[in-house]
């Protein structure tokens, strides 16, 4: 028993530092292939390429001056960024990271709390995670904020409704929440993944990922042409650090899940490795976020809306009965 | 090792409702009766209910917290609140019948007898497909209407929100013309 | 980047042309076609792939644009009006100012201040000379009206310093001795245009 728990510390510790050190890099990575995109260089002078602009910026929040407003309400002002930072990295506790291991003759497993119910676990955390955006818009006594807030709410909320429609149907196939057994489920090559199976709720998936980690198409929370920065706008230092990393952190996270549920897991691909063709499709969702950026405009709240209501949520629903009759 | 945790749990969740019920601000109320919610789930983790546990937080904290939270966005959430309280007797004397009613009705069947589950799930099945079966076999007809009563719900709110949807607000009020207002009134 | 792209001042001969948009459909049934088109027709992904192409190349065909500037400069123009120069006479290497005082008269900002005075061998000397930068529009008159090409514009155009005065100092603005092989004709305002010889004409008095 005790063992378990130093395990569980250990890993826990471990997936928080690698995590929270990926999402700062996160930045810098969304910063240089923004840049490519529109064929700039991006940051290029704080160490080779550009790379310690991480510890630079990381300098800069650190030290900043940190700011409450007279107004705002102190305690839960304080309290948002963390409740974002917090969930986000309690979501991935439910993920299985990478494929078993052994490492000093013990078996690890990469996953820092293996619930048979882990899906619907990552869901819930990652919809409790609007608190965050919701509160610190609250606390702050400003309007851009309240509007960030409000649009949090409805965003959030409505996209969750996608979210858990469409993983329904794999769910169904699968006959599992376990994340290990939907990685399971598709081991035996490309033929086996749930995406071919299931295309529709996987585009859905994305969508509403996109959504629920407020991506571009979606990010209204914080839309700097229409409401400065949204509910970050009082914040600033690392307390806004902190909501940086909790959206990156649910970046990753929905790669995994994506990656998991529809692209087969961590199971070997030809040649390549489980742990490395999870670590590739992850990367590949994380470039696809900031692609899309670059890409697409924002949407307006009532067409995020009707996009959710109207469009996903009916295909959701028409996807899980035609699943439901075949299987 | 559970009971610890169980004690923890209960503390803070009862300690979170206290502030909820106790304070002035609508911003305090509102954080710790969420964070409460998300602590309930943490019982049901507990009693190896994984799936009540994050349907828990789905549903409670997720998506019912959020629409009270979405209501209170039209006070000033940073101000206290004066309640108006006229007669004080009464509130306590009607709230305290009504709690000591609340916990009789709970209290009484773990007093009387030791509670026995109705169904036993059979073996072999993990959490979330136990509940299932039983959702689906014993007690579908409840199950079911429930569904029904939110779909009526559901589609009640629709119709009620919808009237005029397609037009925005200060369109109706530009074009809206004093006298058949007050006609319509009347 | 050549010079070319900077002459080019035809605005309104780009091939701008209109998009073939049909009508915003009205109907409900419209308004639905037109989104199952959309979405079936893949258009959202034409953005994606554009994006893409351009990062490959910019990556890999050696499109970036970036400049890193204060290490690399884009070309100037040769008419570009940035801090004043004074030019030296290539021969002697004594300043071509001859004291005439026609830039301080022509300066419509009334920036430039001159003094002279007769040396030792009775000629005329520049004993000061200056311009005011705070007040100075870069017009170019004062180039263009020296006539002995002595006054010009140079390509400095970072104007950032801790003392105004070591742009408009005069021994500043002369080009220095050592570099006086290197002085170059400038090509701008006031400057003998290329095809001086041809329009030489003989004045009637010659006849």
């Amino acid at each position: 028993m005790s063992g378990f728990i130093i395990a569980t510390v250990i890993k826990a510790i471990v997936v928080l530092a690698i995590i929270s050190a990926l999402a700062g890099f996160g930045t810098y990575i969304e910063r240089k292939i923004l840049a490519f995109i529109q064929r700039r260089l991006g940051p290029m002078h704080v160490g080779p390429y550009g790379i310690l602009q991480i510890a630079a910026d990381g300098i800069k929040l650190f030290t900043k001056e940190d700011f409450i407003p007279s107004g705002a309400n102190r305690l839960i002002f304080k309290i948002a960024p963390l409740i974002t930072a917090a969930t986000a990295f309690i979501a991935l506790a439910a993920v299985p990271l990478l494929p078993e291991f052994h490492l000093f003759g013990i078996t690890v497993r990469p996953i820092v709390a293996d619930l048979n119910i882990g899906l619907l676990f990552v869901i819930a955390m990652m919809g409790v995670g609007l608190y965050g955006p919701l509160l610190a818009g609250m606390a702050q006594e400003n309007k851009w904020g309240i509007i960030g807030s409000a649009r949090t709410a409805i965003q959030f909320l409505s996209y969750e409704v996608v979210t858990g429609l469409s993983l329904l149907a794999p769910i169904m196939l699968v006959g599992s929440l376990s994340l290990i057994d939907f990685n399971n489920y598709q081991a035996g090559g490309i033929a086996n993944w749930i995406v071919w199976k299931q295309p529709l709720a996987f585009i859905l998936f994305l969508i509403s990922g996109f959504a629920e980690t407020n991506r571009t198409p979606f990010d209204l929370l914080e839309n700097e042409a229409e409401i400065i920065a949204g509910y970050a706008t009082e914040y600033s230092g690392m307390r806004w650090g902190m909501f940086f990393i909790g959206e990156y952190a649910n970046m990753i996270t929905i790669g995994f899940l994506a990656s998991l549920v529809f692209l087969g897991g961590f199971n070997p691909l030809w040649i390549i490795p489980g742990a490395i063709a999870i670590v590739l499709k992850v990367s590949f969702f994380f470039f696809l976020m900031l692609w899309v950026r670059s890409a697409w405009p924002h949407i307006r709240p009532d067409q995020l809306m009707w996009l959710c209501w109207k469009v996903l949520m009916p295909l959701a629903v028409i996807n899980i009965l035609i699943t439901g009759l075949v299987a | 090792m559970e009971a610890i945790a169980f004690y923890t749990f209960s503390i803070l969740i009862t300690g979170l409702f206290l502030v909820t019920v106790f304070s002035r601000n609508i911003l305090y109320a509102m954080s710790s009766l969420a964070a409460g919610m998300v602590l309930i789930s943490g019982l049901f983790f507990i009693m190896r209910a994984d799936f009540l546990g994050a349907v828990q937080l789905v549903v409670y904290s997720g998506a019912i917290m959020a629409l009270y939270a979405f209501g209170m966005m039209f006070f000033d959430a940073t101000r206290d609140v004066k309640e108006k309280n006229s007669s004080a007797s009464s509130v306590f004397l009607l709230s305290g019948i009504s709690a000591v009613i609340l916990v009789a009705i709970f209290a009484a069947p773990a007093i009387g007898e030791h509670i026995k589950p109705l169904v036993t799930a059979a073996k072999g099945l993990d959490n979330t497909q136990a509940i299932g079966e039983i959702l689906f076999t014993k007690y579908l007809i409840p199950f079911e209407v429930a569904a029904v009563m939110l779909l009526v719900a559901m589609v009640a709110g629709i119709v009620l929100a919808s009237k005029k949807m397609d037009q925005s607000l200060s369109e109706i009020y530009q074009d809206a013309d004093p006298e058949n207002e007050l006609k319509e009134q009347k | 980047m050549s010079l070319d792209n900077f002459k080019d001042r035809n605005a309104g001969v780009q091939n701008y042309r209109l998009l073939e948009l049909e009508p915003t459909p009205t109907t409900g049934w419209g308004k639905f076609k037109q989104v199952l088109i959309r979405s079936v027709k893949l258009e959202l992904l034409v953005g994606l792939k554009v994006t893409i192409r351009e990062m490959f190349k910019a990556l890999f065909g050696g499109q970036m644009h970036t400049t890193k500037y204060p290490f690399e400069k884009l070309p100037i123009s040769p008419r570009y009006r940035a801090i004043h120069e004074m030019k030296r006479l290539l021969e002697s290497g004594h300043y071509r100012c001859i004291g005439c005082g026609l830039c301080e008269k022509i300066c419509i900002a009334n920036c430039i201040r001159i003094d002279t005075r007769y040396d030792e061998n009775q000629r005329k000397e520049v004993s000061d000379y200056t311009i005011n930068l705070g007040r100075c529009i870069f017009c170019g008159y004062c180039a263009e009206v020296c006539p002995e090409l002595a006054i010009v514009h140079s390509g400095r155009y970072e104007t950032a310093s801790e003392q105004r005065a070591s742009f408009t100092d005069f021994a500043d603005m002369l080009t220095p001795l050592d570099e006086l092989k290197k002085q170059k004709e400038f090509p701008g305002f006031g400057a003998v245009s290329p095809n001086a010889d041809e329009n030489i004409k003989k004045t009637p008095l010659a006849y």
